[in-house]
């Protein structure tokens, strides 16, 4: 018997007149955890956050908080506190009555020293004591963050709903923003929702990732699981970059797969379906899993087209013949004994176990070439 | 059940369009409708900019193709102009007005445009004071005959001998009752007041016009219609503050409210009067027997009148009996003028709103023009009408 | 860089021109001349002479009652205009649906097509005896009386001036970031508290710019009472056509029209100063 989960979807459709956005959701969120609900726009992430919240009522299936099924319950009565896109803070209050507003709220009444002791304890909490009476349009976008994070916080909500709450900051402050919520989150214990299309946020802050896709859950998992042991095409490609080669299975021994590549080269992949002999794959190769040396060493020849040094690595794109350009990502080593030319011939090779394969026409529909947006 | 729905309607659709535009038009006291709206003036402006009036083909010898006359709604057969222009040429803009202070304004401020326009008897000798109207050429008026005029109503238009204006109609000023909600007789002004406060409390009119209601009230006392005596103005202020509470309304747009029944008794002028009794048999018409006002319109020429040839052939022709007949009948009002008298049918003649017996004219008075300027008087009415 | 500057002077100069000589021709010239006019004195048969005198501006309590029952019709009018536009602003704005809002905007606005004084007739005709009166006698209620009294003035004023009165509290509430009410919402607070809290309070720049624009125009307003009310309630409105175009005495009127457009400066600065420190001190919601 395990703990009764935080937050639990059964059976949960979400139907907007003919347009489906959520289909037949599943998910048991336990106490404690940091989840995210990751994927593309559109993918029906939100509209789960706002079913918690109350903004939405599900078409079929119920929500329940802490096992209580919400049916029928309006946002203000439900445990749980939103940090909105753009944060939405009462542009009327200052920063301390913001923060007060849900205590305001509260039944029986909290008395005003009461209130303001705790709007200053979560002021001091998110660092920002002594902004209390500050305009809310005076607030940088990180301090504003950090406003609507206190006044969910303040309210005890048994779970913290997070509505992309890192978009608006810039890359330097979101980094940050990222390292204090996920220090908060410890701190306070109580289970954080975040919802965001970002993969790298996802997986970096997130206890668990629930990777969503056309309304459907396509993989709920560590951020580890999700990253090495995608569950489909879409996954693979959408966390994480990732080279995806076409093939045909030749070959079929166990959890392996032979895979012909375009170019005739075969290749050996772990798959996670069951796949029929001459069907299409795609393998995907991680770009950290591929291994450059001298021509003739490996198992594909290209040409380095081009290199990106980022210091720590280096990011080369390779051009193989008849199959097209891999992304491949190299430790650099100091003195920069290994580091190619663009214009050089290399030799492409992989551990055995790093390839996975996947069938075609399964989530492609999703998938961006991202290979060509990092190298131009 | 076989009765059409619209037999319960107090009103067809048609019908209401035609009040509608009725009251739009005017059959609204003049002064109400467009006083309130500047009308007059909008119209004035816009006919002259627009060039609305008609180029004729033609024109009569040093008369020039256009002029304007400044007048009051409703108060011409407006044949007469369009016949006029076919004989002379000459196109007229009618402007109407609500108001003689309206008039007065605006000639006192200068370029009216007018080459004729109707003042009343107690506004002219004001108006030869400012120096803005003509002496007239009386040679120049062939069809004026003012032997035939009777001399009651042309007093007024001569100042130490010089004729300034000449007549065209005249009237009273007494009050109308709807004698099947207010059955008893009344023959006197103080009827009219004991009933504004008992049978009639509430639905009782008074002038928004405070020559004719503070006149009335003095005619409670038996005071001067013109008294200007601050012990007699403080009587009929009294009066007026003591019925103000049982009014319907302080208008002088009393048609509407008379014939809709909401008011049931009002004062009223002659040609309203002869209206509302013509259109409902059951409003009377009573003059107040201690007296109150009698009124005279009259024509008149502005000095900087800018067509003043025309303005004269214009005027000559509208004393031609046979043109004036037609006037009168389309108006309403008693004519002045015995030759006009003699060609109007018996049942207008005979009509006692129009030509009252004489025992009830005679005590009747003019309006003075000191009753109409005077201060107090006008401060009077400003204290009733915020009371 | 100096004559640069000098050109882009003499555009702007030309750019503004016509409007400020608009302004000047059609708003300070007639403020000037009823200026002077509130200094002169009556000449004997109407009309003003000129003169230095304070005597209008000391005769002002000769028309108090007018004063006074203005200064309760104006605000009191806007207030029940208030009442009434602010739901149907609400509904428009945040409750109508998207592709029927436009068209029932339309239908707010369209009446304004039509004269004032137009319609306030058609209500004389709906209020007087052969309208609803008429309808009530049918069913058995004689003699009821609508017309000329309080509450067809109310009616008149309401209904005169109720498109001004919902434009700007549906632009503001139009405006309003609808994520701030679910914030309220999931913040704990009822509907009540919430439409109390944040959408009144952030439309409140709306129903200032209303409220003082309706009651701006009540200030000056003589045609309703006059038609609706039998000009029985004497505003400062009906007191100015009088003293213009009946007694003709025009400096006083003139007295009373500057009074009146001082107070009308002071309901405007107020209702900005108001709005401006509800909304959160950011004038830009005041437009």
């Amino acid at each position: 018997m395990t703990a009764v989960p935080d937050i639990e979807f059964r059976g949960v459709t979400k139907r907007y007149g003919s347009v489906i956005a959520v289909s037949g959701i599943d998910l048991a969120i336990p106490p404690s955890a940091f989840v995210a609900l990751l994927g593309p726009s559109g993918c029906g992430k939100t509209t789960c956050l706002r079913m918690i919240g109350g903004f939405e009522q599900p078409s079929e299936g119920a929500v329940f908080i802490r096992g209580h099924d919400m049916a029928g319950t309006p946002p203000y009565r439900r445990p749980v506190n939103m940090v909105f896109q753009q944060y939405a803070l009462f542009p009327h209050l200052d920063v301390e009555d913001n923060i007060a507003y849900g205590l305001r709220q509260a039944r029986p009444r909290l008395s005003s020293r009461e209130i303001s002791l705790k709007a200053g304890e979560a002021l001091a909490m998110v660092r920002l004591a002594g902004y209390g009476r500050r305009k809310i349009h005076e607030l940088s976008g990180g301090q504003q963050q950090r406003v609507a994070l206190a006044r969910a916080l303040v309210n005890k909500p048994a779970v913290l709903l997070l509505d992309e709450p890192l978009a608006a900051l810039d890359k330097k402050l979101r980094t940050d923003m990222q390292i204090e919520l996920q220090n908060l989150q410890r701190e306070i214990g109580i289970t954080f929702v975040l919802v965001t299309h970002d993969q790298e946020e996802a997986l970096s802050m997130s206890d668990f990732v629930c990777v969503m896709n056309g309304g459907r859950i396509v993989q709920l998992g560590q951020p580890s699981e999700i990253y090495d042991e995608p569950a489909d095409l879409f996954v693979a490609d959408f966390v994480g970059k990732t080279n995806l080669l076409s093939g045909k299975v030749v070959g079929l021994s166990g959890k392996l797969v032979e895979v012909a590549l375009a170019d005739g080269t075969v290749i050996a992949a772990r798959k996670r379906t069951s796949m029929a002999q001459g069907e299409a794959v795609s393998v995907s190769l991680r770009p950290e899993s591929l291994s450059l040396g001298a021509p003739g060493s490996g198992r594909l020849n290209g040409l380095v087209r081009n290199r990106i040094f980022l210091g720590s690595t280096a990011e080369y794109a390779i051009e193989v013949q008849g199959i097209g350009t891999l992304l491949a990502k190299a430790d650099h080593l100091i003195g920069g004994g290994n580091l190619f030319k663009p214009g050089e011939p290399v030799a492409i090779g992989f551990a055995a176990g790093t390839p996975l394969a996947f069938p075609e026409n399964n989530g492609t529909n999703q998938r961006e070439n991202k290979n060509v947006e990092i190298i131009s | 059940m076989s009765k059409s729905y619209r037999d319960g309607l107090p009103i067809s659709p048609e019908k209401f369009v035609d009040q509608l535009m009725r009251l739009k038009r005017g059959s609204i006291g003049r002064r109400e409708f467009l006083g309130l709206t500047g009308l007059g003036i909008a119209t004035a402006v816009m006919a002259r900019e627009l060039g609305i009036m008609p180029t004729p083909a033609f024109a009569q010898e040093g008369l020039g193709d256009r002029m304007s006359i400044a007048t009051w709604p409703n108060y011409h057969d407006p044949a007469t102009f369009e016949n006029f222009q076919a004989e002379t040429g000459v196109a007229v803009e009618v402007n109407v007005f609500g108001s003689n202070e309206e008039m007065l304004a605006k000639l006192q401020a200068g370029a009216s445009g007018w080459s004729l326009f109707v003042p009343t008897n107690y506004t002219i000798s004001t108006y030869k004071k400012l120096g803005i109207i003509e002496a007239l050429d009386m040679a120049k008026l062939a069809n004026y005959d003012g032997s035939q005029e009777d001399p009651r109503f042309t007093g007024e238009g001569t100042i130490d001998g010089v004729t300034y204006a000449v007549p065209k109609n005249w009237g009273t000023t007494g009050f109308a009752v709807n004698t099947k909600k207010l059955a008893k007789p009344m023959t006197s002004w103080k009827e009219f007041w004991d009933t504004a406060m008992a049978e009639g409390d509430g639905r009782t009119m008074v002038h928004d016009y405070q020559l004719t209601t503070i006149g009335n009230a003095l005619k409670y006392f038996g005071f001067s219609f013109n008294s200007l005596k601050p012990d007699e103005l403080a009587k009929a202020e009294e009066l007026l503050l003591k019925v103000k509470p049982h009014l319907f309304a302080v208008s002088s747009d009393y048609q509407p409210s008379m014939r809709a029944g909401d008011a049931w008794m009002t004062m009223c002028w002659t040609n309203d009067g002869a209206q509302l009794h013509r259109d409902i048999p059951e409003i009377a018409y009573v003059l107040g027997k201690e007296g109150g006002e009698i009124w005279t319109d009259f024509y008149a020429i502005p000095k900087d009148a800018p067509n003043k040839p025309a303005g004269y052939a214009l005027l000559n022709y509208l004393m031609n009996p046979k043109v004036a007949v037609r006037e009168h009948l389309a108006n309403g009002a008693p004519s002045t003028d015995a030759r006009v008298n003699a060609l109007l049918p018996k049942e207008v003649l005979e009509n006692p709103i129009l030509y009252p017996a004489a025992d009830l004219l005679k005590p009747l008075e003019f309006g003075a023009a000191a009753t109409l300027t005077d201060p107090g008087r006008a401060e009077l009415m400003a204290r009733f009408k915020s009371a | 860089m100096r004559s640069n500057v000098l050109r882009h002077n003499l555009l702007t100069a030309l750019l503004l021109g016509p409007a400020t000589a608009w302004l000047l021709v059609f708003l300070v010239l007639p403020f000037v001349a009823i200026a002077v006019f509130s200094v002169g004195e009556r000449a004997p048969e109407g009309g003003y002479q000129a003169a230095f005198t304070l005597a209008q501006y000391a005769n002002l309590p000769a028309r108090a009652t007018a004063f006074w029952n203005t200064m309760v019709l104006a605000p009191a009018g806007a207030l029940a205009c208030l009442l009434v536009a602010y739901p149907v602003a609400y509904y428009l704005a945040l409750r109508a649906p998207e592709r029927w809002r436009l068209i029932l905007l339309a239908l707010v606005v369209i009446p304004f097509w039509t004269s004032l004084l137009m319609r306030t007739y058609a209500w004389m005709y709906v209020l007087g005896g052969r309208g609803v009166p008429a309808l009530l006698a049918y069913v058995g209620m004689e003699d009821v009386r609508l017309i000329n009294t309080p509450g067809a003035v109310l009616l008149g004023t309401v209904y005169g001036y109720l498109p001004l009165m919902i434009l700007p509290v549906y632009v503001s509430l139009e405006r309003l970031d609808r994520r701030l009410l679910e914030a309220s919402a999931d913040l704990g607070a009822t509907p009540i508290s919430t439409f109390l809290g944040v959408t009144l309070r952030l439309s409140l720049p709306g129903v200032m710019t209303g409220f003082s624009l309706v009651m701006i125009l009540l200030l000056g307003e003589y045609l309703i009472p006059t038609l609706l009310g039998g000009g029985k309630v004497f505003f400062i409105g009906n007191a100015l056509v009088d003293l213009f175009l009946q007694s003709r005495n025009w400096p006083f009127g003139s007295a009373i029209a500057i009074t009146l457009v001082a107070v009308s400066v002071v309901v405007l600065l107020a209702a900005n100063r108001i709005s401006t420190r509800l909304s959160g001190a950011r004038r830009v919601d005041l437009i």
